[in-house]
C-alpha cells in the first residue's frame, strides 16, 4: 500500500483538514519535514495561534513571512535534509489588507476601505475570515513562489467543512446580489445614507437604525461604496483559488483521531471533496491506541501473569491483577477505536496512516521526524 | 449536595478547548442541579448537531425549549430564531416584525453587522437568565454549553464591544444590561474544562486570563476531565518498561501497563501545572473507559462531580 508521504509525492500543494485537536498542525509539519528530508524546497503554513509549530521547528517566532528552519537546528536533531524546510504563520488581518490593496483601483480607495470600522471588524472577527485568507495566502504562495511543496495547516474551525464554505460565504457577504441590485442607484448617487430611507420604505430604514444605530448603517454604506467595482476582482480570484484546489497537483490530507466527532468530520469532508472532484491524497488517524493482543485469543487473567512475573522477580503481589485489568481496558479501547474507524477506512480508498498515541507529545524536530516515519 | 456552590449562581458558562468534554460536564451538572430540586435550562449555541438532550437520553430540542428530563430543559440557540425572538420583543408586533425582518435587504444588513448574530444568541440566553414567571425566576440555573475557547471569548465579548462602539440606543441599552449580568460574580460564573494534556492545559491557562482580564468575568471552577488513575508507582513503571519485551502474555500486559503509567505520569504533571497556574477550586474527574457516550456515562460523571465538587473559595 502506498503511504501518505508517497501519495503526496508528485504534488505541489497539500491541505491538512480535520476537526480541532486531532493533530493537524503536527501532521502538516511532519509531512513538510519528510519531503524536505528527501530533497525539495518545502513550506509549511499554519495559523496555529499556540505557536506550537514554531516551537517544534526550533524557531522562536513565526511571522507572516516565510522563514527557513536553520540547518544547524535540523542537524542537532540528527537530520540531514537534502532539501529546505520553510515555515510561516498566517496573519489574517495582513492578508486581508494585502488583498484589498491588490484590488483597489487607487490608493485613496484602498485607504478608505482600510480605515472603515466595519472592514476592520470584518477582517479580524468575521466567521470564515480566517479560512478565506488561508486559501488566499495559499494561492498567492503557490503562484508567486518556487516551493516544490506547500503544506497548509487549516484553521481550527468549529466544523471542518467551514474551510471550503468560507470563501463563498464571504463573497456572498461582499457581493450580495439583492443588496447590490437594490443599492446600485443609491451607491451610484453617492448618497447612501439618504437614499437608504427610500429602500423598502423609510420605516424599514428607521427600524433598522433602532437596532443598530445610525452609525453602523453609515459605516456599512461607506464600506459598500468603497468596495464598489472591486467585487469582480475578488470573485475572479476566488474562482482561481477553487480551481487550484481541484487540480491533481493538489492533495487534501484528512486528519482525524479515533474520537467519534473527529471521524464524523473526516467522513463529511471526504464526501464533500468527492462530490466536488477535489483530490484526496490520504488520511492520517492520530492518537490511536495500539493493538497489543490478538482479538481471537482470550485476554490473560491475573493468575496467568503471576508465574512469569515471579520468574522476572517482580515484587508487588497484586501487580498481575493490575496488569490484567490494564490490558483488558487497553484492548477494549483499541477495539472500540477500530470499530469506529472501520467505516471511515472502508470509505476512503486513498493512502492512510494509523499513528499510535505518541508517548509524550511532539515537541521538537526529532519528534516530528519520528512522526513522519509513520506517515 | 447542598454545598455544591458551583450551581448556586443563576448562570454558569461552561467552556474549554474543543474535545475536552464540555458538553458531558454540562449535562452532568444539569443532572446534579435537577436532583437538588432546581429547575435548569441548558443552552447550546448554534450546534450543528445537538448533543445535550441526546446525552440525557432525550430527543433533540431544536431551537425551542423542551423538557429533556424532569426539571431539565434544553435548547439549541440559533441566530435565525434568536433574531426573530429579539425582533419580536423589540417591535412588539408580528406584522411589523415580518415587514421589517423578512425584508431581504434588511436580512442582508443584519448579517453584515459584525457581532449581531452573537449578540442576539447571547441575548436570548441572558434573557432566559433574568426571565420571571409568577414573581419568581423562570430558571433556578441556566447552563451555557459555550463554544470552544476562541469562539466562546468572541461570543462573550460582544456586549462589551458594543458598549464601547455603539452610540446610545436600544442596542446599546441591551448590551449594557447583558454586560452587567455577565460580570456580576454573584449571578454569573465560568467553569473551565480541560484534559490533563499539554495543549488543553496551555489553552485553559490562556483562557482563564482572557475570561478574567478581557471579559471581566468570574471563573468559578476548573474541571480536569478524564484523569487516568495512578495505577503503578515509579519503580513499577521502570520495571514494566523492562518486562514489555517479555513473550506473551506478560509482554503485552506489561506494555499496556507501561503505556498507562506513562500517560498517568504525564497527566499528573499537567494537572500540577494547571493547578499551579490557575489557583481555582478544582475537580478532577476520572478517565472512564467507555466507548459510547450516553446517559450511563453522564451518570458516572455526575457521580464523580458530586463526590468531589470544586470547593468554593481559594484552596
Amino acid at each position: 500500500m502506498t503511504t501518505v508521504r508517497e501519495s503526496l509525492g508528485g504534488r505541489r500543494v497539500a491541505v491538512c483538514v480535520g476537526a480541532g485537536g486531532v493533530g493537524k498542525t503536527t501532521a502538516a509539519a511532519a509531512l513538510a519535514l519528510s519531503r524536505a528530508l528527501e530533497g525539495g524546497k518545502v513550506l509549511v503554513c499554519t495559523i496555529d495561534p499556540a505557536r506550537r509549530l514554531a516551537n517544534a521547528l526550533g524557531l522562536a517566532t513565526l511571522g507572516n513571512v516565510e522563514s527557513r528552519v536553520p540547518e544547524h537546528k535540523l542537524a542537532e536533531a540528527g537530520l540531514r535534509p537534502r532539501g529546505e524546510l520553510w515555515a510561516m504563520m498566517l496573519d489574517v488581518k495582513r492578508t486581508w489588507d494585502d488583498l484589498v490593496a491588490r484590488h483597489a483601483p487607487d490608493p485613496a480607495r484602498r485607504d478608505r476601505i482600510l480605515r472603515n470600522r466595519l472592514y476592520q471588524q470584518m477582517s479580524a472577527a468575521l466567521a470564515g475570515s480566517q479560512e478565506y485568507m488561508a486559501m488566499e495566502k495559499l494561492y498567492e504562495l503557490s503562484t508567486d513562489r518556487d516551493y516544490d511543496l506547500i503544506v497548509l495547516d487549516t484553521p481550527p474551525t468549529a466544523h471542518a467543512l467551514d474551510f471550503l464554505d468560507a470563501p463563498d460565504r464571504i463573497l456572498d457577504f461582499l457581493g450580495n446580489e439583492t443588496a447590490r441590485a437594490l443599492l446600485a442607484p443609491a451607491l451610484g448617487a453617492g448618497r447612501f445614507g439618504l437614499r437608504l430611507a427610500q429602500l423598502g420604505g423609510g420605516y424599514v430604514a428607521k427600524t433598522l437604525a433602532r437596532f443598530t444605530g445610525q452609525q453602523v448603517l453609515s459605516d456599512l454604506g461607506d464600506f459598500l461604496q468603497g468596495f464598489q467595482g472591486m467585487y469582480d476582482g475578488f470573485k475572479e480570484r476566488a474562482g482561481e483559488v477553487r480551481a487550484m484546489l481541484a487540480r491533481p497537483e493538489t492533495g487534501f490530507v484528512l486528519v482525524a483521531s479515533p474520537a467519534a466527532a473527529a471521524i464524523e468530520e473526516a467522513l463529511a469532508f471526504h464526501e464533500r471533496l468527492h462530490a466536488e472532484s477535489m483530490p484526496v491524497a490520504g488520511l492520517v488517524v492520530n492518537r490511536l491506541t495500539p493493538d497489543l493482543w490478538p482479538a481471537a485469543t482470550p485476554l490473560p487473567r491475573a493468575a496467568e501473569l503471576a508465574a512469569p512475573l515471579a520468574a522476572a522477580a517482580a515484587s508487588a503481589p497484586d501487580l498481575g491483577a493490575r496488569l490484567a485489568a490494564t490490558l483488558a481496558e487497553h484492548q477494549a479501547m483499541a477495539a472500540a477505536e477500530r470499530r469506529s474507524l472501520a467505516g471511515l477506512l472502508a470509505r476512503i480508498g486513498a493512502a492512510h496512516a494509523l499513528v499510535p498515541r505518541l508517548e509524550g507529545d511532539v515537541h521538537d524536530l526529532a519528534g516530528l521526524a519520528r512522526m513522519a516515519d509513520r506517515l | 449536595m447542598a454545598s455544591f456552590g458551583l450551581l448556586d449562581r443563576r448562570l454558569l458558562v461552561v467552556t474549554g478547548k474543543g474535545g475536552v468534554g464540555k458538553t458531558t460536564v454540562c449535562a452532568a451538572l444539569a443532572l446534579l442541579a435537577a436532583r437538588a430540586g432546581k429547575r435548569v435550562l441548558v443552552c447550546e449555541v448554534n450546534a450543528t448537531r445537538e448533543r445535550v438532550a441526546p446525552l440525557l437520553g432525550a430527543p433533540a430540542s431544536g431551537p425551542f425549549v423542551r423538557e429533556a428530563l424532569p426539571g431539565i430543559f434544553t435548547t439549541n440557540v440559533t441566530p435565525h430564531e434568536a433574531m426573530r425572538e429579539y425582533g419580536l420583543m423589540v417591535l412588539k408586533f408580528r406584522t411589523i416584525y415580518e415587514a421589517v425582518f423578512e425584508n431581504r435587504l434588511v436580512r442582508y444588513f443584519l448579517r453584515m453587522v459584525p457581532g449581531l448574530a452573537e449578540l442576539v444568541m447571547l441575548g436570548k440566553v441572558l434573557h432566559e437568565v433574568r426571565a420571571e414567571e409568577g414573581g419568581r425566576p423562570r430558571w433556578d440555573l441556566v447552563l451555557l454549553d459555550a463554544p470552544a475557547t476562541g469562539h466562546a471569548v468572541q461570543l462573550l465579548r460582544v456586549p462589551s464591544a458594543l458598549v464601547d462602539t455603539v452610540p446610545a440606543g436600544p442596542l446599546r441599552h441591551d448590551a449594557e444590561w447583558m454586560q452587567a449580568l455577565l460580570v456580576d460574580p454573584a449571578r454569573t460564573g465560568v467553569a473551565l474544562v480541560t484534559l490533563p494534556e499539554e495543549m488543553p492545559v496551555n489553552e485553559v491557562i490562556e483562557l482563564d486570563g482572557l475570561v478574567r482580564g478581557e471579559l471581566g468575568m468570574a471563573v468559578a471552577a476548573l474541571v480536569v476531565n478524564a484523569m487516568p488513575p495512578a495505577r503503578f508507582d515509579a519503580g513499577e513503571a521502570a520495571e514494566l518498561a523492562r518486562l514489555a519485551a517479555a513473550p506473551p502474555p506478560l509482554g503485552p500486559a506489561a506494555e499496556a501497563g507501561r503505556i498507562q503509567a506513562l500517560r498517568a505520569e504525564a497527566a499528573g504533571r499537567y494537572l500540577v501545572r494547571a493547578r499551579a497556574a490557575l489557583d481555582l477550586p478544582t475537580t478532577v474527574l476520572p478517565l472512564l473507559p467507555v466507548a459510547e457516550w450516553g446517559p450511563a456515562a453522564v451518570e458516572e460523571i455526575a457521580a464523580a462531580l458530586a463526590a468531589a465538587p470544586p470547593a468554593e473559595g481559594r484552596p
